[in-house]
């Protein structure tokens, strides 16, 4: 814990804080100010949106230890506020709210464009607005309320203020307090659910649903200079394969069954992997299906997946394999809700994949190490690659 | 909805902070705005031992201007560019993007260098810098080195910063007053990250010629001499001879094998072309 001093609706106050503990927590649990809310705690719904320095900033997503020195101005701060309480009114008038529950948020940033904006225009404050969500009124009472504000002041006379007046630059909030170093006694404490829960536990009983349908499905292939008996063969021996996708490792395998674990990376998200596997080959198509299961404790995350693979001899000493894979991903992974940045994973880890095949089948050791990058192999994270779709279809936040 | 925990440390001078990132036994991130880790740590996809603030750092709000070039500190907020607290040397073209990007919530926190070290392909700087043909200076324990912005995003997420680096400063080139810019991005809901991206920056006076192709999942995809999507003209009618042929050839080499996903990014492109071409910059 650190202590941390700011200024709260005019007030000092302080208070000791974790540093994970974000603004809006301290100024709801600790202050005891709940009119700040918080939707979806991670900057899309703007619901915690309160003035830091005076101007609008998420209080989800901005830690209080990084606000430390900070003016603050919660809704309840806005009680006196002239340009607030023309707001309330103008929200009475054109019922502008029903729950409530956007409100506080709301009213923030609705603040903020009578500062700002030199004229009522509705397009502008539409935009503006935007990063406010409200799921009872649909908004044309909102933005009229804001849009009647602006005209009022304006036409009173009041000019509009550059940049809600802010002269200091860098992140508001910031830049206040004195330097923080950690206690020297640092120790890794990972929340229970993180450490208790050994990779691959929340499948229990390896359970591959019958009636599962992939949530997106995408195709990759590539060539390997080996002929197709020999590849075939290859791939008849689970653990080699693994070997050849970074990241992966196989705990125990059987020609039907595999379990084992992928750990995979993006950027800085590193999740892993550990699950089920089955196994199915045609000999006489040259064709297989592994269909897995697995889950990674750290993000909360489970995978789905279903890779389909033929070998297609391409000469005597070439063959192409044509891979599809489907794939479902639920949790935290899910919820990031950032499109399409799984396919250049993908991308990467097939082209890793091939080359580690071909070394491995040429007798050469790997010409890339197996790290944690990772083409969810043979094991149900091949999933991951399939995330980035699912990614793309939830929520999208903006940095 | 909690982030995992962590420790916090604030330092107040770069090179305490370069021998906090360079600790190898524990893994950081740094903290400047926030605006995208803090997502990803309430999410607990990113769960570090330590979160090193560098905003107390007086160096990272630096800015400089220069006869042919500014230069931003990594914690330059969007908004300190949009409301022109910063100089432009982009004939605005640099406010327009920052104006543009998330919310304003989000804007009074979110800085240039976390931006584009969080390396979304979708986010703004990382093709509009690219496309103004703007470059980063990352700082290490042994000096500094300095990289084109295409070449700093390496992929989705991933930047080419080496362990115990930092993102210093952005140089951005002073364009000229004939310069013709345009950057158009599609987005479904506003202020979200972008499906597609186009952008073009003709400036004949310095010769500078450049498009680039974003929001592609990957590193943005620059033409660095882009009169290859003109049918080769170098004249100020360039613009109006944009070739959509070429640019889809360029994505199909690059990799973007869905027709849908490779038409939305053209579009995005010509409209850019065609708005460079109407608008002259102020």
């Amino acid at each position: 814990m650190s202590e941390i001093s700011l200024v709260v609706n005019g007030k000092a106050v302080s208070g000791a804080v974790e540093p994970r503990t974000n603004l809006a927590d301290f100024i709801r649990d600790t202050l005891n100010l709940t009119g700040t809310h918080l939707g979806c705690e991670h900057g899309v719904c703007g619901a915690c949106t309160v003035l830091i320095d005076g101007v609008p900033a998420r209080s989800c997503i901005s830690y209080a230890l990084s606000c430390g020195g900070a003016e603050v101005t919660t809704i309840e701060g806005l009680d006196e506020d002239e340009i607030t309480r023309e707001l309330r009114a103008a929200f009475t008038r054109e019922h502008a709210l029903q729950c409530g529950y956007c409100t506080p948020g709301m009213l923030v940033s609705a603040r903020d464009l009578v500062v700002r904006l030199p004229n009522a225009d509705e397009q502008q404050i539409r935009v503006a607005m935007s990063g406010n969500l409200c799921r009872c009124t649909g908004y044309v009472g909102i933005i009229r309320a804001v849009q009647m504000t602006i005209a009022e002041r304006r036409a009173r006379g009041i000019p509009p203020v550059q940049g809600g007046g802010r002269t200091a630059l860098g992140p508001v909030g910031s830049g206040h307090a004195h330097a923080i170093e950690r206690v020297a006694t640092f120790h890794r404490e990972r929340d229970t659910n993180s450490a208790a829960a050994p990779a691959g536990a929340q499948i229990g009983a390896p359970s591959l649903d019958p009636n599962w349908q992939p949530q997106a499905s995408f195709e990759q292939n590539f060539v390997v200079h080996h002929p197709l008996a020999k590849v075939w063969e290859f791939f008849g021996q689970i653990e080699e394969v693994a070997t050849c996708l970074p990241g992966a490792s196989i705990k125990e395998a059987s020609p039907q069954r595999a379990t084992g674990q992928i750990r995979v990376k993006l950027g800085p998200i590193a999740a892993e992997f550990g699950g089920i596997a089955e196994i199915e080959r045609d000999e006489r198509t040259h064709s297989g299906r592994i269909q897995g299961a697995g889950s990674d404790a750290r993000t909360s995350s489970s995978t789905r997946g279903d890779l389909r693979y033929t070998l297609v001899s391409l000469d005597a000493a070439s063959t192409r394999v044509d891979v599809t894979i489907g794939y479902r991903l639920t949790g935290m992974l899910a919820q990031f809700g950032r499109a399409g940045l799984v396919q250049d994973l993908a991308a990467r880890l097939t082209s890793a994949f091939a080359q580690n095949l071909e070394a491995r089948l040429s007798g050469r050791t790997q010409s890339t190490q197996p790290q944690e990058l990772s083409f969810g192999g043979l094991i149900g994270p091949m999933i991951v690659e399939r995330a980035r779709r699912l990614w793309a279809s939830l929520l999208s936040w903006r940095k | 909805m909690k982030p995992a925990r962590f420790d916090y440390e604030r330092p107040r001078e770069l090179g305490a902070a370069l021998a906090l990132l360079a600790g190898d036994n524990v893994t950081t991130k740094v903290l400047a705005g926030g605006q995208s880790l803090g997502p990803l740590l309430n999410l607990r996809l990113v769960q570090p031992d330590i979160v090193v603030d560098i905003t107390a750092i007086p160096e990272m709000i630096r800015v400089e201007e220069e006869a042919d070039h500014l230069v931003l500190g990594a914690c330059i907020t969007h908004a300190d560019i949009e409301d022109g607290r910063v100089p432009d040397v982009t004939n605005g073209a640099m406010r327009d993007v920052a104006a543009g990007i998330a919310y304003r919530a989000v804007r009074n926190r979110g800085t240039i260098g976390g931006s584009l070290t969080s390396a979304d392909p979708s986010a703004d700087w990382v093709s509009a810098l690219a496309a103004l043909g703007a470059e980063v200076i990352l700082r290490g324990a042994t000096g500094t080195r300095t990289l084109p912005v295409e070449d700093y995003v390496v992929g989705a997420l991933e930047t080419s910063l080496g362990t115990g680096e930092l993102l210093e400063t952005v140089r951005i080139p002073r364009l000229s007053k004939a310069a013709r810019w345009a950057y158009v991005k599609k987005c479904r809901k506003t202020g979200e990250f972008a499906h597609a991206i186009g952008a073009v920056l003709v400036d004949p006076e310095r010769n500078v010629w450049r498009a680039v192709i974003g929001a592609t999942e990957s590193r943005p995809i620059v033409a660095a001499d882009a009169r290859e999507l003109f049918g080769g003209r170098g004249d100020a009618a360039a613009l109006n001879t944009f070739d959509a042929r070429i640019a889809d050839r360029i994505l199909i080499n690059a990799g973007m094998s869905d027709a849908l996903d490779r038409q939305i990014h053209v579009v995005a492109l010509r409209r850019a072309v065609a708005q460079a071409a109407e608008t002259a910059l102020q």
